[in-house]
């Protein structure tokens, strides 16, 4: 799917959260039948079981239900049928714009919807680092700054004509257009030698790109760094037909009819109805270059998030993507669906606010975090208490049903490599962090109950966390009472929980009314946090840094780190530091679940696995059977 | 009544002038803007900034209700930030599915309440006129979200009489197919509305025919001999009918509104979907439009029932 770096802030939006599953959800009872592969059925299950084997072992912690270990792929055993349609529910209360073009879209919803057609150029593996299986192969040279992207042969646009180096080209020129309206056009780019002559219109073609012949394009950069061969990283790695577009002047692009209905790429499938807003049907495209897809046709359909239980029941769809996994004791085990899962690219966290983004002043170069030594959150043993106070695998386990886990770091375990799987963080230990605060003189001075600040003063700590989800309000709730059990005064700021955008708006303006926040990144592809906690980072909320967190970033991102082991280690010093220092506090690490009829043949979920394996490459999908599974 | 009719649409320029005034400023309340939620590292803060710049979200109010008012004036109303299209575009495109539900929602409406009201009214306190009573409170209590909510889980889901969401189908080809999936869709949340629009039409009528039956005029009908079903078809349901004639234009826009809802549910992309959406991204200059295009349907509204309603009763002469 899509390969861009793209950390986002995560808000759960049930503008309707009307939810139909649950008056349907009786009638399905104790209907577990060995039919068809079930081996990741529900672990609730197994720790029931657990529970009656262990002999008068009485720890609370056996009763606590376990983080929830998913399958990643699952095979259905039947013969493959001929062809076949498969339907696929998306859910989302946002309707994909319609924009189909790598270079334009702006949202999600339609970086989806163009997986399946438009085709990406580059495979990655396990990391999400560059690998050897997609349609082209990339070398970054470390010494000239060029990287050479080349071409499979045989890779064919849905009208035919070859893929080539010039299609590659042609995608940065849109980019680096005077006229183009979206929003790509990044730092990145701009680090492409002659970029920036040719977006200010001095040049007529970018220098640094160079069509080596058909199949080989190099591209040389101001600057090259180890974070560029992870996927997202830094090369844009997408192609654009310049023979059916190049005659579309850039401005009108987002509009044409090229873009909108009738688009093309070089994906397993091609687009055949667009009913803007609702769904997307493809028929397969016979010449694709990994061969042609088993399956004939695809549907796609947005559901909104309110009905994804119910469309479920009903068997609507062979796989739910973007299933609302609040909603997952709902739909766990509905018969004939295999419910798969793996982490997602996000964590949550509550941050500590510890200065302000200054833009200009006297002695700073460039816009930059500055710390304020004495803000109300700037003592480390206040910051480290309140994480030992907060309970995240009961959080994770009973709001969550085990889908999260309590988070030990800001690396997520996806970016296996570089989460340091070491680090315990900070588990619920509330006797510890009485400690912390009484040993930085935290202490309750006065008789009120709460504990005033070293200097005496009173200490009252505003809490500002958002709306959306069910269960918002009850876990903003449960932490600040787990903070008070520790002495510390909380508030909710205003009283209230703030909408998505006005809560961003307060964080990102550094609010002196906000203290703490509870917010959530995505964090795409690209593991080096520099993006999220270096000086110069404007998404830094926190506006934490510091000189020691400045020679981690400069390591992470200097040439030595093309020794992926030296790197690794440097995230992994770096984490322990960072969890030592606490700016945010690394709350909770996510699952994505995605339900697959069990007519489907083969579908697998994992990152980097090989896409010519039955069911990993949208071309290796099959169904076994003519009519959906409904046991 | 030319003149009048004249003297009325001229009198909307200045109250649209105010609504958007209006809504400027209360859109300029709204937290956040476009842009707030594009978080993407790679993109420089001076970039988003430019995009600001180039969307001329900067400026000062004034500035900016004064420069979208000379663009609307000769027809462009900007351009949606969400879907990358002029706000006219991504309208017009949602236009369609709204005007067909209203207009089946319409259709429905009067299909059901008229004959309701008039053999509630006819038959009063029959048998009859007390069921039709007990619908009439029911429909007037329940809310239409949790109608809605219930129709599609009952009739879409349970019993899987009709689509749960959307439009058209994706595999409608022809325009024969496209038109009858159109026309499926439709039903269930035409359905939905229908039932709660009309409350006012059977009471009215109702309670019209009530009173007309015991009045002069139709004891000297029934007198001279009058059949009775003639006196209700000549006499009394056109008396009755007054109230519902003046109420007609307000059906027909409160319909346009009550479709907020309905393709919410339904999800039902047409306007009122689009209006929600575009609260929840900040799509200002779509919000604009669809407001006022509200406000203008709503003096339309009030225009069409007293056009409506001299056309009906020859008595009433508005100036």
């Amino acid at each position: 799917m899509s390969n861009k770096k793209k950390y986002s802030m995560l808000a759960s939006t049930a503008a309707v959260a009307f939810i139909l599953a649950a008056c349907g959800n009786g009638d399905n009872g104790d209907t577990t039948d060995g039919n068809g592969v079930d081996d990741n059925g529900a672990s609730e299950e197994e720790v029931d079981d657990v529970d009656g084997d262990d002999n008068g072992n009485d720890e609370a912690a056996s009763d606590e239900p376990q983080p929830i270990e998913f399958e990643t792929r699952v095979e259905n055993e039947g013969e493959p049928i001929d062809g076949g349609t498969m339907s696929i529910g998306y859910v989302s209360d946002s309707p994909f714009t319609g924009i189909f073009s790598w270079e334009l879209y702006s949202g999600n919803p339609d970086a989806i919807v163009m997986g399946y057609t438009m085709g990406t150029l580059i495979g990655s593996d396990e990391n999400f680092q560059f690998d050897d299986s997609g349609a082209a192969t990339v070398d970054v040279d470390q010494d000239t700054n060029v990287v050479t992207i080349t071409l499979q042969d045989g890779v064919l646009w849905h009208d035919g004509e070859q893929v080539t180096a010039d299609d590659i080209a042609f995608t940065h020129e849109i980019i680096g257009h005077p006229d183009y309206p979206g929003v790509r056009y990044s730092s990145d780019m701009q680090n492409i030698i002659g970029m920036e002559a040719y977006k200010a219109g001095e040049a007529d073609s970018i220098e640094g790109i160079t069509v080596v012949d058909d199949l080989t394009l190099e591209i040389e950069y101001e600057s090259v760094g180890v974070q560029m061969l992870q996927a997202g990283g830094g090369i844009w790695s997408y192609a654009a037909p310049r023979h059916y577009l190049e005659d579309i002047p850039v401005s009108e692009l987002e509009s044409a009819p090229e873009i909108r209905e009738n688009p093309i790429g070089f994906g397993p499938f091609k687009v055949d109805n667009i009913v803007p807003g609702e769904s997307v049907s493809y028929s397969r495209f016979e010449d694709y270059y990994r061969g042609t897809p088993n399956i004939e046709r695809l549907e796609l359909e947005t559901v909104p998030s309110s009905t994804a239980v119910a469309a479920m029941e009903n068997h609507q769809f062979d796989l739910f993507l973007s299933m609302p996994t609040d909603q997952y004791e709902n739909f766990e085990n509905i018969p004939g669906y295999t419910v798969l899962g793996r982490g997602e690219n996000a964590y949550t966290y509550i941050g500590f606010k510890l200065g302000e983004w200054v833009t200009e002043g006297d002695d700073i170069d460039q816009p930059q975090n500055v710390p304020n030594p004495d803000a109300k959150m700037a003592n480390k043993n206040l910051r480290q208490a309140m994480a030992y106070a907060m309970d995240n695998d009961a959080v994770g386990a009973r709001f969550y049903q085990g889908l999260r886990s309590r988070a030990t770091s800001p690396i997520i375990p996806n970016f296996a490599d570089y989460h340091a799987d070491d680090l315990e963080g900070y588990p619920y230990d509330p006797e510890r962090a009485m400690e912390l605060l009484d040993e930085a003189g935290y202490e309750d001075t006065n008789g009120d109950g709460w504990r005033e600040t070293p200097e005496g003063e009173e200490l009252v700590i505003n809490f500002a966390s958002m709306s959306g989800g069910d269960v918002a309000e009850p876990i903003s709730e449960y932490y600040m009472q787990s903070w008070r059990n520790i002495g510390l005064n909380v508030q909710l700021l205003d009283g209230r929980l703030h909408e998505f955008n006005s809560f961003y708006d307060r964080v990102e303006a550094d609010d002196p009314n906000i203290d703490i926040y509870q917010g959530a990144w995505g964090t795409g592809t690209d593991p080096t946090p520099d993006g999220l906690y270096s000086r110069y980072a404007p998404f830094n909320y926190t506006r934490w840094a510091s000189e020691e967190n400045d020679a981690f970033m400069e390591d992470m991102l200097s040439e030595e780190g093309f020794d992926t082991e030296w790197r690794a280690e440097v995230f992994r010093d770096w984490q322990e530091y960072f969890m030592e220092e606490l700016p945010i506090i690394p709350t909770l690490f996510r699952n994505e679940v995605f339900p697959v009829n069990n007519r489907v043949g083969a579908y697998d979920i994992g990152f980097g696995v090989d896409p010519d394996t039955d069911g990993a490459g949208i071309h290796t999908w099959y169904l076994i059977d003519e009519d959906r599974a409904t046991e | 009544m030319w003149k009048t009719i004249i003297r009325r649409l001229l009198l909307m320029i200045p109250q649209i002038l105010i609504l958007s005034i209006l809504i400027f400023i209360i859109a300029d309340f709204m937290p956040g803007d476009p842009f707030t939620g594009m978080i993407d590292p790679n993109l420089d803060p001076a970039q988003l900034e430019a995009q600001r710049q180039a969307f001329g979200l900067n400026d000062p109010l004034p500035v900016r209700y004064v420069r979208w008012v000379g663009d609307a004036l000769q027809g462009d109303f900007g351009r949606s930030f969400n879907y990358q299209q002029p706000v006219v575009a991504v309208i017009g495109g949602r236009m369609g599915n709204t005007i067909r539900l209203s207009l089946m929602s319409i259709i429905l409406t009067y299909a059901i309440g008229l004959p309701l009201g008039i053999l509630a009214g006819r038959y009063n306190e029959s048998v009859l006129d007390k069921s039709i009573l007990v619908y009439n409170f029911v429909s007037f209590a329940v809310p239409i979200f949790v109608l809605a909510l219930l129709m599609v889980w009952i009739f879409g889901y349970n019993l899987n009489w009709f689509p749960s969401r959307g439009s058209v189908s994706i595999n409608a080809n022809t325009t024969w197919e496209i038109w009858t999936s159109r026309l499926y869709h439709l039903l269930l949340p035409s359905i939905t509305t229908a039932i709660l629009g009309t409350t006012s039409i059977i009471q009215y009528l109702r309670s019209e025919i009530i009173d007309a039956k015991v009045s002069d005029y139709v004891k000297t009908a029934r007198s001279k001999g009058v059949p009775i079903q003639k006196v209700y078809t000549k006499h009394i349901f056109r008396n009755a009918s007054l109230p519902i004639a003046s109420g007609f234009g307000f059906t027909v826009v409160s319909l346009f509104m009550g479709s907020i809802f309905i393709e919410q549910i339904f999800s039902y992309r047409g306007m009122g979907f689009l209006f929600l959406q575009s609260i929840n991204t900040r799509d200002y200059s779509v919000i604009f439009v669809l407001v006022l295009f509200y406000g203008f349907l709503g003096l339309i509204g009030t225009l069409i029932s007293d056009l409506t309603l001299m056309a009906v009763d020859p008595r009433i002469r508005i100036d």
